[in-house]
């Protein structure tokens, strides 16, 4: 593959949406007004546990500008939302109130602010109970139950060959327990919907939104009308990264039903509290690790128990679960693993998709888990990763093998290099170099700057895998003026796969990018392709956008051919024009081609599907075939730590991926650097505080979210191992440089502080107290050196 | 009241509530939707404007307050069909991922721009320390404005320059 001569694919285009976006032409779902348009505002319960005695409309529905006050009584359907089984969401609850964030009632008016007065006005009992806070409360014996099946959420294990046998053999085991918190999504557009009922008994809902028939299905469902009265378009999505799955579901639903009760259309809107109240966080988790290796560092068992704290509803849990039990045992060859994984309920915000799936949490805590081996070996953390790192041919945790595309030593060998090249950590910075297992300096206590390098490897991954049946469905239309118009069932929230799309059929059609429109997701017009999740646009989608134009071209092909008069193999598409192979002169420009094959009768016009291939694996153990591929990366991580204020600056940040193919270098340097930004925030800044249930800071004054101050110097470096499943041998990148920089953040501030923090996000304070403990002579120390906090609900 | 201020270089009159925020203003009277709200409070910046050159969070701004200044919204940056060059940079440069921060982003830069035809590292750092994105982890976005920068400095003068003259000293 890699000998093929490609002209599109791998050039850094950018993206075929940007002048809408740069303009502000482009509509986000909140951009939408239509004559007669109504506003739906939700009333949250405000208290995490209780049993609902009555809600009272009467008083809403007097508010001046209130046009309907709808309760769970109101819905034709199951009054059931959800991602997966088992579906236990209400839209409106009628019994009980399971968050803080419950929608009890919808106010529609003819303002937002009446529609927030008449929602505030909704009289509501509820009989308070003791909400369950934390994963010990959910789980003790006796504990009230969140749900009828009790609190816990679904749960699975791992197990590959015998690990107290691998253990038997271990001469060295390190053992820790790692805490990771609820982090926000954060994307910069809180979630829209706006529903337009038709005169033709259908009704279309334009969305923010990530997965546009999750909606669709939810909408119907709940409204009692066939999936095919509903009409489901996306708007302009402003970020998502996993968070517009179940929100949208819920805000499209409740909009739709508005929208038919009132014969008007509604729109309903979140603000910035509301969408951090209510809609999904990611999971905080608890997380005991046991990793035994022999004196050379060969690994022989790993051992893990995941909890996840998923707040009041199942969401995406179940999956989330089954990906960090998957990946627990990281990017290495283990012969002996065992991992039980579950998902708790508690009466606080759900949790469900956050860019990386649960990856994050146990890339943190298996990548310390590495470091603190180095340490007991005092071995290099980079040469301990490269000793085990998993190669094509060699089983993963699961005892799936992968013939290629396995390019972790690469992305090890390119940072090894730089490494090099590179001395040590912030020794331009620091004139005397201080600090690291690296350069076996260690800078002295009481000296304010401390220097640390960390390193983190990985494996993510790519498509659905485990996590259901796996198909996307792409169609190319190609106009008699030789322009293409593509569909695809995904979404593009900013990502860019829509630029992604148009490169690879401009590849295949030779049609130039900006003759080719991708246009956006639309139920009524692109096959059911699933969610927009698992870094599987690239690979999955791209597949089908491929296998589409493939076969249109072959129209395109054959009419010139007969223009020509020459066999088809030899006719080449591209710039726009056939041309024919080895006569650089002779060229027909495709505009002219499409109209002749118009005319002959040729298609042009083709549906495909990708199906990637099942997953088979043991249900009891997970061994088997769980993924379609992997993607490989290695971080490492230069910083320098103010040891009076606990601030962490990042001196130097390389991110090493295997991505297959890089088919837009520009795209792909820009979901690595936007993603280690998402996961520096994971790791020293981003916390959702809850106490009592009730989250404290649902602002973006009180939540730290990375600003332009704390943007890191990522540098992205590009493997190519390609991958056989995906389009031109590419492999998503969009999730795993969020567990990576989080895990390689963790380890470059034990490095630089001789001192291992197990609980993420490691703030300033953390740093500040662990530093007065360990010259206390508390908890500094090595590997099993570790800073205490309160079991807080927060994770 | 009875408003009267120019935007994106027409003038605008119109009846309105002088309590209302000036984003609701824009964005539902004037049906400039290319500014966005983000979170209402003044913490993301996703609703800068212009008034008078300065840049201002729209959502903490009485629509009152634009009687009689000039205001910029995003919709007025580009002549025509042709872009701003700050436009121009930032899709070069990968600064765009969703979108949603850009027009305020955009608009942070180009006051900073005619404030200072040649920014520090650090200038760019503190006029777009106010504008929050999630996606693209502001590296990029820096370097856009860079580029604008040396763009506008090779063209000579900024096309928004004759609109404007005296963008700095902003009263609002």
């Amino acid at each position: 593959m890699s000998a093929e001569k490609l002209s599109v694919v791998g050039r850094p285009a950018p993206k075929v949406d940007g002048p809408e976006l740069v303009t502000g032409r482009a509509r986000f779902a909140a951009d939408f007004n239509f004559p007669g348009m109504l506003y739906g505002c939700a009333r949250r319960a405000g208290v995490p546990a209780g049993r609902i005695r009555s809600i009272d409309t009467a008083e809403a529905l007097q508010v001046p500008g209130a046009a309907a006050v709808l309760t769970g009584g109101d819905i034709p359907g199951p009054n059931l939302i959800g991602i997966l089984p088992p579906y236990d969401q209400p839209l409106l609850a009628t019994e009980e109130v399971r968050y803080e964030g419950e929608s009890l009632a919808l106010a529609v008016a003819t303002t937002r602010e009446a529609a927030r007065r008449a929602a505030a006005a909704v009289r509501v009992r509820i009989d308070p109970l003791p909400p369950i806070l934390t994963l010990e409360e959910a789980l003790a014996a006796g504990a009230r139950r969140i749900h009828p099946n009790g609190n816990i959420t679904y749960q699975k294990k791992l197990v590959k060959g015998d690990v107290n046998r691998g253990f038997a053999q271990a001469e060295v085991v390190v053992e820790n327990t790692y805490r990771t918190s609820f982090q926000e999504h954060a994307y910069m557009e809180p979630e829209a919907a706006v529903a337009v009922p038709g005169g033709d008994g259908r009704i279309t809902v334009y969305a923010s939104c990530q997965s546009p028939f999750h909606l669709r299905g939810h909408i119907a469902a709940n409204l009692g009308v066939p999936a095919s009265r509903v009409r489901v378009i996306q708007a302009y999505t402003g970020g998502s990264f996993g968070g517009k799955d179940d929100v949208a579901t819920e805000i499209g639903s409740l909009a739709a039903l508005a929208a038919v009760r009132c014969g008007a259309p509604v729109m309903i809107a979140h603000e910035r509290a509301e969408s951090i109240i209510g809609s999904n966080l990611r999971h905080a988790a608890r997380i005991r690790y046991r990793t035994g290796a022999r004196r050379d560092g060969t690994l022989v068992a790993r051992q893990a128990e995941i909890l996840l704290d998923g707040g009041a509803y199942a969401s995406e849990s179940p999956f989330v679960t089954l990906k960090a039990l998957t990946h627990a045992a990281g990017p290495y060859l283990v012969p002996n693993v065992y991992v039980e994984a579950a998902t708790v309920y508690t009466n606080k915000t759900y949790c469900g998709a956050f860019r990386g799936f649960g990856v994050p949490q146990v890339t943190f805590a298996s990548e310390s888990q590495l470091d603190e081996l180095a340490l007991e070996l005092r071995m290099d953390p980079l040469e301990l990763r490269r000793r085990n790192a998993l190669k094509a041919g060699l089983p993963t945790a699961t005892g799936q093998v992968f013939a290629q595309s396995v390019g972790l030593v690469q992305t090890i060998d390119r940072i090894a290099e730089l490494r090099r090249a590179a001395g040590p950590p912030g020794g331009e910075a620091a004139g005397e170099p201080a600090g690291g297992t690296y350069p076996a300096l260690r800078s002295t206590p009481g000296e304010r700057y401390r220097f640390g390098r960390g390193v983190a490897c990985l494996l993510h991954g790519i498509s659905n895998g485990a996590e259901g049946v796996d198909v996307v469905g792409a169609s190319v239309q190609v106009s008699q003026d030789g322009s293409a118009l593509v569909g695809v069932g995904l979404t593009d929230f900013g990502q860019g796969s829509r630029t992604v799309y148009a490169q690879v059929a401009s590849e295949v059609l030779g049609i130039p990018v900006e003759r080719i429109t991708v246009r956006q997701a639309d139920t009524d017009s692109v096959h059911d392709s699933g969610p927009t999740v698992a870094s599987r646009s690239t690979t999955v989608g791209g597949m089908a956008v491929l296998k589409a134009a493939r076969e249109v071209a072959a129209s395109l092909r054959a009419m010139a051919a007969s223009m020509f008069k020459c066999p088809e193999d030899r006719v080449q598409l591209r710039e726009g024009c056939a041309a024919l192979a080895g006569q650089g002169e002779a060229r027909i420009p495709l505009g002219e081609v499409a109209a002749a094959a118009y005319w002959s009768g040729l298609p042009l016009m083709h549906l495909a599907f990708s199906r990637a291939p099942d997953a088979r694996f043991d249900h009891e153990t997970h061994q088997g075939d769980v993924y379609i591929a992997y993607s490989f990366g290695t971080h490492l991580m230069d910083v320098r730590v103010d040891a009076w204020t606990g601030r962490v600056e990042v001196l130097r940040h390389l991110a090493a991926y295997d991505v297959g193919r890089a088919i837009n270098p520009l795209l792909l340097e820009g979901q690595v650097e936007g993603g280690a930004l998402i996961g520096f925030g994971l790791a020293h800044l981003e916390r959702v505080e809850t106490e009592g249930g009730h989250i404290q800071n649902a602002n973006f004054a009180d939540y730290a979210l990375p600003t332009i101050l704390d943007r890191l110097p990522t540098e992205t470096l590009v493997v190519e191992d390609p991958n056989p499943t995906g389009p031109f041998g590419a492999k998503g990148v969009g999730e795993p440089p969020v567990a990576g920089t989080a895990a390689a953040f963790a380890n470059a501030v034990a490095d630089a502080l001789g001192l291992r923090f197990t609980r993420l996000p490691i703030t300033r304070e953390d740093i500040v107290a662990g530093l007065e403990a360990g010259a206390a002579g508390g908890a500094a120390g090595p590997a099993g050196a570790k800073v205490k906090g309160k079991e807080a609900e927060h994770g | 009241m009875l408003l009267e201020f120019t935007c994106n270089g027409s003038p605008v009159r119109l009846e309105a509530e002088p309590a209302m925020r000036a984003l609701d203003l824009i964005r539902d009277r004037l049906g400039l939707t290319g500014t966005k709200e983000g979170c209402g409070r003044g913490e993301c910046g996703a609703c800068t404007i212009l008034v008078d050159g300065r840049p201002l969070n729209a959502c903490l701004l009485y629509a009152a307050k634009l009687q009689g200044r000039e205001v910029l919204t995003v919709e007025g940056l580009a002549r025509g069909a042709e872009l701003h060059p700050l436009q121009v940079a930032f899709l070069e440069a990968g600064a765009v991922q969703c979108g949603y921060c850009t027009p305020g982003m955009l608009l942070s830069a180009k006051a900073l721009l005619d404030r200072h035809p040649h920014p520090s590292l650090s200038q760019i750092e503190e006029a777009l320390s106010g504008n929050l994105c999630r996606c693209t982890g502001y590296a990029k976005i820096v370097r856009a404005v860079e580029r604008a920068a040396d763009r506008l400095h090779a063209q000579g003068a900024a096309p928004g320059a004759q609109r404007r003259p005296a963008a700095g000293g902003g009263r609002a």
